[in-house]
């Protein structure tokens, strides 16, 4: 199913920049940059401060002077984990074109673990299951001397949730009743739901 | 709209979300099964008058029992199936008998005995469109009683979330779901089949034996309706199997093989152990020989998976003619010169066993689509337990096994 909906906005935005590129309407910005937040609290109440990488990419269409809208895939460290976000975006400008502008941003769609292992063995099996993206962002855009492209600084709020569970495999052989809670073939599973909040700076490029 | 409207609109909401503190958080569930005991008072389960329903399908199916051309299915802790076997390539299901806390049964002419929680019930098959109670022996397996007040303690397989890594129950006790699970539940469930390798109710000189985990009770049965309890035999720990041959019971266990001498059926002795490494291990028996599978599961920890061909010509001293390896053996079945033996979810193999030196090099065929746990060697057919269900196959050329049906079951047997 998860697997279904990224194929989907994949597909979404092969057709639209395509289209958009002939109309030159075509609007894109790839940013690179750091998130910057702090850990869950730890045992021993503390929390560690934590510098990931990011990297995102939007491709979208100018719906008016002002105002883009779109599609963004990128790359996330998360600690030690690897996610890959795709959301539907929005970008709006404030200021003239040809000047430097403020822009804002807005990105809703789910981060894949598609790049995290699946682990299985005789006694158990873990795995990682990507959740909500959400992240406003705000930032400046600096135009090049020819105006065809700028350069962008920003600062943005993600919000990203996962999780990841782990289970024993029930080897009773016996057969258990059919529970909601619990899948078949397994006789305990343990779901470690993460809720990562970040902020992010980054630098890019608008072309 | 005011073009400058939603950045403006999202500046202001970013700066709300600098607000929000930029920390993760984690929060961990675990979900597990276990056993929740559940008291019950004898008197209350005696009470209520047990007649037999319409079939209802077949779930999670336990014992299976051969009676004429009848199949008896047990589901575990619920009651008994009886379908209509007489076109084994199409059984029908007739109707279900009702009986809390039953795991076992045996049939004695037409006369079922079943157990239900402590008590042995003793129904009259001889009209099977109308089962009757004919008897009840009450207080005969006593291991359930909590203590002298009548009230008995069964365990529910239940499902539980918490947020406690310590999967401490109210109770106080550690709960570690694959402990409490196989120690209370499976023992039951694994006895996949009556009549098949796995039994632990079995019949014998008109006595009804019936094995649980360290006792075995003798009942005489000579009068089939008027079962009697004899008296109950220590056996020692971990018995799982009973299987009669000529006046011997053969009774395996976790830790080795119990020859008792049944000639004076009243009062087994025990003649011999024959010990090996601790692993699950069915029992099936020939004049000379007897075959036991052993494998590493769930309560018996070990990595043996073989078959051991054990002499058992003089019977007080058994000893290991020759062991085999195998892939992971469950339940097996001798019909004649032939071995069926269930190799989990390996499949099925068949062997012709008339030369034990050689029985590997005998091997007639290996089916290893058909995963499975027990097999019975019928009468009709070789009846398969495994997660397809309850099927049959046309063994009369044991070489080549045909398919005749199969019993769906909503909850099949799993095999790891």
């Amino acid at each position: 199913m998860k697997d279904l909906r990224i194929y989907f906005i994949f597909c979404l935005f092969l057709i639209s920049l395509k289209g958009l590129a002939q109309e030159k309407k075509y609007f894109g910005q790839t940013e690179i940059g750091m998130s910057v937040g702090r850990s869950e609290e730890l045992w021993d109440g503390n929390r560690e401060k934590r510098r990931d990488f990011t990297l995102q990419s939007f491709h979208g269409a100018k719906i008016s002077k002002s105002h883009v809208v779109g599609f963004s895939v990128g790359f996330d460290r998360y600690d030690h984990l690897s996610i890959i976000p795709f959301a539907f975006g929005y970008r709006g400008f404030l200021g003239d074109e040809g000047k430097s502008r403020l822009f804002g941003g807005l990105d809703l769609g789910i981060g894949s673990t598609i790049l995290e292992k699946k682990t299985r063995d005789e006694w158990s099996k873990s795995w990682y299951q990507g959740g909500l993206l959400f992240s406003p962002s705000i930032g400046v855009s600096f135009p090049s001397r020819k105006g065809s492209s700028a350069l962008s600084l920003s600062v943005a709020y993600k919000r990203q949730e996962l999780s990841f569970f782990q289970g024993t495999l029930d080897r009773s052989g016996s057969q258990a009743p059919a529970s909601k809670k619990l899948p078949p073939g397994f006789s305990s599973l343990s779901e470690t739901e993460s809720l990562y909040q970040r902020m992010v700076f980054c630098i890019g490029l608008i072309y | 709209m005011n073009s400058s409207y939603l950045p403006k609109s999202l500046c202001l909401l970013l700066t709300a979300m600098i607000f929000f503190s930029c920390q993760d958080e984690m929060t961990t569930t675990y979900t597990y099964r276990t056993m929740v005991p559940v008291y019950l008072e004898m008197s209350d389960v005696r009470a209520r008058v047990i007649s037999t329903e319409p079939a209802k399908p077949l779930d999670n199916p336990g014992k299976i029992y051969i009676y004429e051309d009848y199949l008896f299915i047990n589901e575990p802790t619920k009651g008994i199936h009886i379908l209509d076997n007489t076109n084994p390539s199409s059984p029908k299901n007739l109707s279900f008998i009702p009986i809390a806390g039953n795991v076992d049964l045996a049939v004695n002419g037409n006369i079922l005995y079943a157990d239900n929680y402590v008590d042995l019930l003793a129904f009259d098959l001889s009209n099977i469109n109308d089962i009757k109670l004919v008897k009840r022996v009450e207080d005969v397996f006593m291991h359930m009683y909590r203590h002298e007040t009548g009230e008995i303690i069964t365990f529910q397989d239940t499902v539980i979330s918490t947020e406690n890594p310590t999967w401490q129950v109210e109770s106080g006790w550690l709960m570690d779901a694959s402990i409490s699970y196989s120690s209370n539940y499976s023992a039951a469930a694994q006895s996949y089949g009556t009549g098949g390798s796995m039994a632990r109710f079995t019949l014998s000189n008109g006595h009804l034996y019936a094995v649980d985990e360290n006792t075995l009770r003798v009942f005489n049965v000579e009068e089939a309706s008027d079962p009697n309890f004899v008296k109950p035999i220590d056996l020692g720990w971990g018995i799982e199997t009973i299987f009669p041959f000529e006046d011997k019971l053969f009774i395996g266990s976790n830790v080795g093989m119990h020859i008792y001498d049944a000639s004076t059926p009243n009062s087994p002795t025990r003649m011999a152990v024959y010990e090996h490494v601790q692993a699950c291990d069915p029992v099936v028996v020939n004049s000379e020989y007897a075959f036991v599978t052993l494998r590493n599961g769930t309560s018996c920890w070990n990595s043996v998976n073989e078959l051991q061909v054990v002499d058992i010509k003089d019977p007080y001293n058994p000893s290991l003619k020759k062991a085999y390896s195998m892939l992971n053996p469950h339940g097996l079945g001798l019909a004649g010169d032939f071995l069926f033996i269930a190799e989990g979810v390996h499949g099925l193999k068949s062997f012709d066993a008339s030369d034990v030196m050689a029985i590997d090099q005998n091997q007639l065929e290996f089916l290893t689509n058909l995963k499975s746990v027990d097999l019975i060697p019928g009468p009709k057919s070789l009846i398969v337990i495994g997660p397809d269900g309850v099927c049959q196959f046309d063994y009369s050329k044991p070489s080549q096994l045909k398919k005749l049906s199969c019993i769906q079951v909503s909850n099949p047997v799993n095999v790891y």
